[in-house]
Parts: C-alpha cells; sequence; structure tokens
C-alpha cells in the first residue's frame, strides 16, 4: 500500500527527496532524512518518542501530554484549530497529521503555506502497528520501528493465547457520563475486548461513539463494566456511586466495574498494548494471577 | 435633529479612517510568533510598494500570508455586519435587530451542513458557495412570507424570519446529533464565527457585495431617516416606500449572507456597533452607515486579534471576544452618554 521511490534530488547539494503515499492516499515528498518533526496528534508525539527522538521534535498538539518530556515542547495548536504562525516560525520538514481528528481543510492549508504533511489513519490494531512501521520510514527510524512492532505483536499474542477458547464475558465501556457514550465498531477500544477475549455489547453498533440509555444497557447486562477516565480521582467515585443503583446488572452485583486509563484505550499509540493488558486482566482476571 | 453637514461626515470619516489604520497596523504586528513591531511594519510596507527587503522569509509569510488577510477579511466583515445591522434595526423599527436577525445565518448553517455531509467541505469553495446559496435561498423565503398585500410590514417580516430562522436551527440541531461526520466539528466552530482560513480568495469573494452593499446604503441614507420619521411622512415626500423598503432588505440580507458564508456567525458587532454610532454621533443614517462601517471593521480586526493571541496557540472564537469587550463598553455608553431617542 505504501510505495517509496527514493531518488536523487536536482540540488547540487545532492540532498535526496523521499516521495511517499500517506495512509489517506495523499502524495508527500519532502527532503530526507527530515530532521524537524511536528505532531498534531498524543499518539503521533507518544510514536515520535518511542522512536528515540526527542530533540527532533520542535512542535506538539496542546493534547500531547504523554512523554512527560512532551509537555515542555513548543505547543502549536489542538486537533481543531493550528496557530499557522507557530508553525512557519518553527519551519518543520515534515508535519506528522492524524486523519482521526485533524481535518482535511487544516491539511490543505498547511500545504498552502508550503508545509509537507503525513497522515496516519489507524482504524484498529493492526493499523496502529502499520502506522507504527510509516512513521518509523518517514522518519528515518526503521529499525527502532520495527523492534516496537515485534515487542507489541509479542505481547498482543500472548493474552490471545491466554484467553483462547474461555467464555467471552459481556462488556460495557464508558467513556463519557452525561450523557452515556460508548465504543461501538471500529471504535480502538471494541478492537481490543475482541483481542482481550470479551465481548464489546456495543459491538454491533455503527456509529463508533454510540450514546446508551440506561435501559438499553439493562437489557444488554454487561458482566463487566470498563469506565475509561480523563481523570482517574475526580470522577471515578461519583460515577461508581451512580452505577450502584442498578444492582440488576451483573457487572454491578458481582462489583466488576474497572477503571482504566483511557488515553491507553482509545489512543492509537504504543501503549495501547498496554491498554489491551489490562482489558484482558479486568475480563480474564483468574488467567492473569501471577 | 442635529444638521448634518458634509464636512462633518467627512472629518468622522477620516478620523475613524486613521483609527482603523491604527488598528490594522496593530493587528499585523501582533501575534503568537514575536516579530519586533517596526519590522513588521516595514514588511507590510515594502510589500505594498512591490519591494522585498525586511525580514526573513518565514516572517514575511506570517505577516503577509497570515495576519494581514485576516486584517483584511475581519475588516470587511466587521464593516459589512455593522451597517447591515444598522439598516435592520432602521428597517424593522427595533433596536434588537441584528444582520442574523430574519434567519439569514441560520440558512447559511444549513447550506454550509449539507455541503459537508454531501462531500462538498473538502473543496475550498464548496463550503462558502453551499451556504451562501442556503443564505439567499432564507431571503426568499423570509421575503415571500413576511409581506402582506404586496408590501413589507416589518412586524410579519421580522416574525417571519425569527420562525424560519428557530426552524433553520432545529434542522442544524438534528443534523449535528444524528450525524458522526467528523466534519461537522467544523460546523461548531463556524457557528461561533471563525477567520482561522481567511486567504486572499476569501477577501476577492466578499468585498464585492460588502463594498456594493454599504455604498448602496449609503446612497439611501437620507431615505432611510424619513422612515424612521414614520412612513407616511416619507410617503408625502415622495419616497417610493415600498421599493426602499425592499432594496434595503435586499442589500442588508446580501451583505450578511456573503460574511456569514465565508466566517460563520460572528455576534453582537451587527448589534452594538450601530447602536454605538448612535449613542456617539446621533441617528442620522448619512453619518450612521459610513461610521458604523469603519468602527466595525475596527472593532472586528481588533476583536480578533485578540482572539488569536490571548490564549495562544488555542484560538478563541471571535464571538467571545465581540461579546466580553462589546457588551461592557455598551453599557458604558448606555450609562454615560445622556439617552438620545434612537430609534
Amino acid at each position: 500500500m505504501l510505495f517509496l521511490a527514493i531518488f536523487l534530488g536536482t540540488s547540487a547539494s545532492y540532498s535526496t527527496t523521499l516521495k511517499v503515499k500517506d495512509e489517506a492516499g495523499r502524495e508527500v515528498a519532502f527532503p530526507f532524512p527530515p530532521k524537524r518533526f511536528v505532531s498534531l496528534a498524543p499518539n503521533i508525539t507518544e510514536i515520535l518518542f518511542s522512536l528515540g527522538l526527542d530533540e527532533e521534535i520542535v512542535g506538539v498538539s496542546i493534547h500531547c501530554n504523554f512523554p512527560e518530556r512532551a509537555k515542555g515542547k513548543v505547543r502549536v495548536g489542538s486537533y481543531i484549530s493550528l496557530d499557522f504562525e507557530k508553525i512557519t516560525y518553527l519551519k518543520p520538514d515534515l508535519i506528522i497529521a492524524t486523519g482521526a481528528g485533524n481535518t482535511r481543510d487544516m491539511v490543505d492549508r498547511l500545504g498552502k503555506l508550503g508545509f509537507q504533511t503525513y497522515v496516519i489513519y489507524p482504524k484498529n490494531f493492526e493499523d496502529i502497528l502499520k502506522s507504527i512501521a510509516h512513521i518509523g520510514q518517514v522518519v528515518n527510524r526503521e529499525k527502532e520501528a520495527r523492534m516496537i512492532i515485534e515487542g507489541m505483536r509479542k505481547r498482543s499474542q500472548k493474552v490471545i493465547e491466554l484467553t483462547k477458547g474461555l467464555p467471552r464475558p459481556k462488556v460495557f465501556i464508558q467513556i463519557g457520563d452525561a450523557p452515556i457514550v460508548t465504543v461501538g465498531k471500529g471504535s480502538f477500544a471494541d478492537d481490543l475486548i475482541r483481542l482481550a477475549g470479551g465481548e464489546n455489547i456495543a459491538g454491533k453498533e455503527k456509529e463508533v461513539y454510540p450514546r446508551f440509555g440506561m435501559e438499553e444497557i439493562l437489557k444488554r447486562s454487561p458482566e463487566v463494566i470498563v469506565i475509561s477516565s480523563m481523570n482517574p480521582k475526580g470522577d471515578y467515585q461519583r460515577i461508581l456511586h451512580e452505577w450502584a443503583r442498578w444492582k440488576t446488572i451483573p457487572a454491578v452485583k458481582n462489583g466488576r466495574i474497572h477503571l482504566i486509563d483511557s488515553d491507553l484505550i482509545d489512543r492509537p499509540s504504543p501503549r495501547i498494548i498496554e491498554g489491551l493488558e489490562e482489558i484482558a486482566k479486568v475480563l480474564h482476571p483468574e488467567k492473569f494471577k501471577k | 435633529m442635529k444638521i448634518i453637514t458634509l464636512k462633518k461626515v467627512l472629518t468622522i470619516s477620516i478620523l475613524l479612517s486613521l483609527l482603523l489604520i491604527f488598528v490594522i497596523l496593530l493587528s499585523v504586528t501582533m501575534g503568537s510568533v514575536k516579530v519586533p513591531p517596526l519590522r513588521s511594519i516595514r514588511i507590510l510596507f515594502q510589500s505594498i510598494l512591490g519591494l522585498k527587503g525586511a525580514g526573513s522569509e518565514t516572517e514575511r509569510t506570517i505577516i503577509l500570508s497570515l495576519r494581514l488577510p485576516r486584517a483584511i477579511l475581519a475588516g470587511f466583515v466587521g464593516a459589512g455586519l455593522s451597517v447591515s445591522g444598522a439598516t435592520f434595526q432602521a428597517l424593522l423599527r427595533n433596536p434588537l435587530a441584528d444582520p442574523y436577525i430574519l434567519g439569514v445565518s441560520s440558512g447559511a448553517a444549513v447550506g454550509a451542513i449539507i455541503a459537508i455531509l454531501l462531500g462538498l467541505g473538502t473543496f475550498s469553495f464548496g463550503l462558502p458557495l453551499a451556504s451562501f446559496l442556503g443564505a439567499l435561498l432564507t431571503i426568499m423565503v423570509v421575503f415571500y412570507f413576511g409581506r402582506q398585500d404586496g408590501k413589507i410590514h416589518p412586524h410579519t417580516l421580522l416574525l417571519a424570519g425569527v420562525i424560519i430562522g428557530s426552524f433553520l436551527s432545529a434542522l442544524i440541531m438534528f443534523f449535528i446529533s444524528v450525524s458522526q461526520k467528523e466534519e461537522l466539528h467544523t460546523i461548531i466552530f463556524w457557528l461561533m464565527g471563525d477567520f482561522s482560513f481567511s486567504n486572499a480568495r476569501a477577501i476577492l469573494i466578499i468585498f464585492p457585495y460588502i463594498l456594493l452593499g454599504v455604498f448602496f446604503l449609503y446612497l439611501r441614507s437620507r431615505h432611510l431617516n424619513l422612515i424612521l420619521s414614520g412612513e407616511e411622512n416619507a410617503v408625502q415626500l415622495g419616497v417610493d416606500v415600498e421599493r426602499l423598503k425592499l432594496v434595503s432588505y435586499l442589500s442588508a440580507s446580501l451583505i450578511t449572507a456573503a460574511s456569514v458564508s465565508v466566517c460563520g456567525l460572528i455576534g453582537f458587532v451587527g448589534l452594538i456597533i450601530p447602536h454605538s454610532v448612535r449613542l456617539i454621533f446621533g441617528p442620522d443614517h448619512r453619518l450612521l452607515i459610513p461610521s458604523s462601517a469603519l468602527l466595525g471593521a475596527s472593532f472586528l480586526i481588533a476583536s480578533d486579534t485578540f482572539a488569536r493571541t490571548l490564549l495562544a496557540p488555542v484560538e478563541l472564537p471571535v464571538g467571545v471576544i465581540t461579546a466580553a469587550f462589546g457588551g461592557p463598553f455598551f453599557i458604558y455608553l448606555l450609562r454615560t452618554r445622556k439617552v438620545v431617542k434612537t430609534l
């Protein structure tokens, strides 16, 4: 799917130009190897850091909170609004954006200002591995990317083996509480539940983040509830308290309500493997006792 | 009514033009990237003269491709909305009227949403074109239902506009709540006013409407004065009142439609600028229209400059700034100025 064509540039300095098709199918051409990167999404920032880059990352989005060093980088805007001035000033060789979050219009405007943007667009666990490989290629860190992917594959394989043949508990993942929003088909968390040996009660919904009424949840009676929370301390107790009213739900009756850091399950970064392991642990605790 | 001489109009216009130039220069020197003010201004003037001396390539891009188009666009929109607001206030004889009161904005938003849902939003001209068409359609429908016996009655027109606007707003909410398309998030920004995609094309799209509209309404300013002193009065003085109402309705609506189509909904400007000008200079339209245009332009450029610098790198919706700064200023005017009978 990705075709690469490295050829010598015409300039006397013999700098090379890399021409690739990004995951949105756009042609991107930039001097290779690029030395200054701007990341427009937290998962991209995480991938870049995991590939061993740091100094080369000259700008990140305001949502980029991991690793700690990302917080010290220059902020160039949010998913939906970019500070074009800042980016112009930073003179990146390559901007990396995500199709889920950044808008097409934004990428076009960057193009008009003369910037090359590589867009990734992972849609499931397998895609994330591909995106890491693609980013590894465009930033000239292929070996590092391969190692990360191998590690992730090994760990996911282990989860799949441990949970093979076990009954699949019905899971409800709550990502918002007013209104209650869950994860449907096409979300990362839905993919993780399947890999971890569970069944997402909203897994057949076409919407990626469907809204669910309490009636619907009672009807589908989840055996495990996972609360995906941004601020683990604050809302968790209150949300737990609210669930306690619904004793007929098996998950509530049996006390199987768990909190998982949302960044681990709906952010397509290398850390999603930790999210997979955590979900598997709450679904099949007996298999993961050490 | 105080006597308005051409000399007075000219003097005030020149003073307000100087203010406008000052605000433009200020806006060009401010941003999240620090470019020394004097160098910014040198870059600006050298490019006007076709020279290419000062500043680095980066600085020139920032000043000339990012800041300047925004200031110009905000200026046109501010001028247009203020004049449109002043006209609607006179036409509907209602001090609460603003450019969006007759549903033009909601029609434009519905057009924009349909364009996004059909996938036309990816073309850079798709969204403005669709929203302009949506606005035009709304103008015609409101006009059709707002007339009685072939005449425009302010109250009927107002009711027709408000009700059609509410109906269209319901449509907007419906689309936003059922659609999963991520592009629709753009609409939310658009509903709050967004200058971030200002470029030369956007300016080219709207400046004919706004320039012609404002000029046209200025030519009618004497007649607009007469309407305010009573329609019968105006008829006796030989004014074709129905025609006047029709053309002012159309001009003000077209100005609004053009503005909304390129930068979304920017509240408050069209309401407070005309009222502020009335409080400062009096209600005569010969002075009100040019002053509103110039003051509105300065006000919106200044607001947009704050919107993009206050919390940089995150940009605030400009509507937040216009309301937050405009509101208190207007209250101040209301309290300190003697109450003039404005409408």
